[in-house]
């Protein structure tokens, strides 16, 4: 053990990508806030030529705010949860350390080009596997590298039990890579006709049905095994960790997980109900969506228990605050998510805001709530300072929370509205209105929704600039806290 | 439908059964096995919750990693 | 027994792929057996009409706008005939979108024009006057990559058996020859039935718009 006296934790990657979850959320959030204002306000759509039209812009608001700022996220707490868990130092390594700066660089670069890209309109057109075929080779390069950090840590770790987060991170890994693999087969025009046309140009190797049956496996998926599970493995170290309570239950969360593995890849068949896949499959969507409530409740009730006796923390603290909140809203989103897959539900969902209003309450109120938390716990550690203003921070809650309910809220009516009068008939049983009608009806919703949508974006700005002081001119600190992030 | 394909329906079906059933089997066991080896004193599940609590460098160790040691031994001489 | 999992990564993995792929397996795999079948009658898409759906997808239209029409009354009161899978064996990749800002478009071939396409495009306030659609103007100078489109057309024709003529093959020459004896005339058609002069000239001049070829692809929507 005296060897370990000297060894500290490396943070160095950790703050490389702590930064890039920062600018990217930025980024991906102020083209979010561009768009549902074009809804509203649709001259909006001639700031940038052919560049700035909502639909070429939608693609680059998802796959930043996903694959930009969620996963540098999710990756900063993969090397800080880590190291940590497993009590073994990337300094002991040089091996891993070469690997987790490798796979941030190869990741800057393919974030870099899949900007380019799509701002180019060169796209797959998959939902949230729109890169051409290489980008999807850089993407599977840096995944495999990104691996190889994660399983060298677990291989030189000190404590033979893998923590409940270590799971979560291998099914993370192990999942996406999968089910990106079989989604992204795509055959290169170029080779197959004598060199013709652009080069990086390819068709889905799958056509029609099949296409759209892989596409949302993979497109239900990218939620659960992006959106969901390494979140996941965020919540279950920082809550503990920030408010010093061990997790209530170590077998509940046991059981969660491997109910959440089983129950989780079946559910994609609800993005298709009513389409033209087989009936039996959309039935099995809709049966295991129901299912799906039990493991995503275990999680989230584990969590609320854990505060148990110690809630008044959650008054004193804005990072505990954070996190009840974003396991609160998982709780919604996994009882809404169940509730659209109902097939006579779905009727009326499907196709409308009030799917975009669901996504949202997940991602604005449980993913990125929960990505500000893990980021603000770590920063006083990485950064070995004080964060450096509890106020803004409180504030932050405050404009965000009020957000996501203007955004969710709205989007809802939106969708109901819009979904009842597709369907409206006369006494004759002629359609009542007219497309163009269910358009104009939504524009004070979508006015609502840009408007929450600024807040939100509003308290990013605060978010960062908090990181940023934190960073450079937050109290130093002497000795790493404990448990309780310290704040000024 | 061809005679191949109802033939893979067939298996699809026996196969998600089978596979289902059997997972909800093993589940309710371990369910069960959890919480009674618990109560019996045999295991403690729990502890393992400190793991995220005491994460430091030179925080004790739970079960140590047998591996790890080896490594070690090897890097003293 | 799971607990010891925990404690060996390695199986640990390998316990966690195989509980994930188990619902692949069964789930989406067999499907692949049965091919797609295309409903009788449905031809591939012309190479003109490829270029249309580049266009489509570098627009992101799916952003907007369905191609799926589910089978419901009020949805087949106001698109047409419901979506059925064979109508979708040529699509690669299926393009039936996830949100309706706009009205679906899988039938919009039989109830619109290229002419209304044309003033749609241009300024879609001019013929839907609520439309919060923006206007794609630069499709109208854009020149429509069919080099791209011709190579999809031998890529599939070679890859996957689509029923293509024996003059799409591989190479520079046959696709200039193809882009002179097929593409063009059917460019001018959809061009002069866009009744727009500058259109029209462009397609003479041998280059064609992304309107032009983006119609093209609407039109077939039927």
């Amino acid at each position: 053990m005296q060897s370990n006296a000297a060894l500290e934790y490396d943070y160095s990657i950790v703050k490389l990508f702590m930064w890039t979850t920062v600018i990217f959320g930025i980024v991906g959030m102020a083209i979010g806030v561009l768009i549902a204002s074009q809804l509203a306000f649709p001259d909006l759509n001639y700031l940038m030529g052919e560049y700035g039209t909502f639909s070429r812009l939608r693609p680059l608001h998802t796959n930043v705010v996903i694959y930009g700022f969620t996963l540098s996220g999710i990756w900063a707490s993969m090397y800080y949860v880590g190291q940590r868990v497993l009590k073994v130092s990337l300094l002991e390594s040089g091996f891993l350390r070469f690997m987790s700066k490798l796979h941030f660089l190869l990741y800057m670069i393919v974030a870099a080009l899949m900007v380019v890209t799509l701002a180019l309109g060169i796209t797959a057109s998959k939902e949230y596997a729109q890169m051409e075929w290489p980008l999807d080779i850089l993407v599977v390069l840096t995944w495999v590298v990104s691996g190889i950090a994660l399983f060298g840590m677990i291989g030189l770790r000190r404590e033979k039990t893998l923590y409940i987060s270590m799971w979560y991170y291998i099914a993370f890994f192990l999942a996406v890579a999968m089910l990106y693999l079989f989604n992204n087969m795509e055959v290169p025009t170029y080779f197959f006709s004598g060199g013709l046309g652009a080069w990086y140009h390819s068709v889905s190797m799958y056509a029609g049905t099949n296409d759209a049956l892989v596409q949302w496996w993979w497109g239900h998926n990218a939620v659960a095994f992006v959106f969901t599970v390494p979140i996941i493995a965020m919540i279950y170290y920082f809550l503990p960790k920030e408010s010093g309570q061990a997790v209530y239950s170590y077998k509940l969360s046991l059981l969660s997980f491997w109910g959440l593995m089983f129950v989780y890849l079946w559910a994609g068949g609800h993005h298709l109900i009513w389409s033209t896949v087989p009936d039996w499959m959309q039935t099995m969507g809709s049966v295991f969506s129901v299912v799906l409530i039990l493991p995503s409740w275990g999680s989230a009730i584990n969590m609320l228990l854990t505060m148990k006796g110690e809630w008044n923390q959650l008054t004193e603290n804005p990072l505990i605050k954070f996190m009840i909140l974003a396991s609160t809203f998982y709780m919604l989103s996994t009882l809404e998510g169940p509730i659209q897959s109902v097939k006579s539900v779905n009727a009326i969902a499907h196709f409308t805001d009030w799917i975009i209003g669901h996504v949202h309450d997940g991602v604005l109120g449980w993913v990125a709530f929960m990505v500000f938390a893990a980021v603000m716990h770590m920063a006083p550690r990485v950064f070995k300072r004080e964060i450096y203003s509890k106020s803004l921070l409180e504030a932050q809650f405050w404009i965000q929370t009020i957000g996501v309910v203007l955004y969710f809220s709205s989007m809802w009516i939106a969708g109901i509205t819009q979904g009842m009068m597709w369907r409206a008939v006369d006494e004759y049983g002629n359609l009542v209105y007219s497309f163009i009608d269910t358009v104009s009806v939504l524009h004070p919703y979508y006015t609502i929704r840009a408007f929450g949508g600024l807040l939100y974006l509003i308290g990013v700005f605060m978010f960062a600039w908090n990181f940023f002081k934190t960073a450079t001119a937050g109290r130093r600190l002497e000795q790493e806290p404990r448990y309780k992030s310290p704040m000024a | 439908m061809s005679d191949v394909a109802m033939e893979i329906e067939k298996y699809r079906i026996y196969m998600f059964l089978i596979g289902t059933g059997l997972a909800v089997v093993i589940f309710y066991y371990y369910i069960i096995y959890l919480y009674r080896s618990e109560k019996k004193g045999k295991k403690n599940y729990e502890k393992y919750g400190r793991l995220a609590l005491d994460d430091e460098l030179d925080s004790e160790i739970l079960e140590k990693n047998p591996k790890s040691e080896e490594k070690k031994k090897g890097e003293d001489k | 027994m799971f607990h010891w999992l925990e404690k060996h990564p390695f199986f640990f993995a390998v316990g966690v792929f195989v509980v994930i792929a188990y619902a692949g397996l069964i789930e989406v795999l067999p499907n692949f057996m049965e091919k797609a079948r295309p409903i009788k009658g449905l031809k591939p898409y012309t190479v003109l009409e490829l270029a249309g759906k580049e266009v489509y997808k570098k627009d992101n239209c799916i952003a907007c706008h369905s191609q799926l029409i589910r089978p419901f009354k009020a949805e087949t009161d106001r698109y047409g005939q419901y979506s059925m899978s064979g109508e979708y064996a040529y699509d690669r990749p299926f393009l039936w979108g996830s949100k309706r800002t706009g009205p679906d478009l899988h039938r919009v071939g039989r109830y619109r024009t290229p002419d209304w396409h044309a003033n749609h495009m241009w300024n879609p306030k001019s013929v839907v006057p609520d439309s919060i659609m923006p206007a794609y103007k630069h499709q109208f100078t854009n020149v429509a990559d069919l080099e791209t489109a011709y190579a999809e057309a031998v890529t599939v024709k070679k890859v996957f058996n689509t029923p293509y003529g024996d003059d799409i093959k591989p190479g520079k020459a046959a696709f200039e020859k193809y882009k002179k004896e097929k593409i063009l005339p059917e460019a001018l058609k959809i061009a002069k039935a866009m009744k727009r002069d500058d259109l029209v000239k462009m397609v003479e001049s041998g280059k064609v718009p992304e309107v032009v070829a983006l119609v093209a692809y609407l039109e077939r929507l039927k």
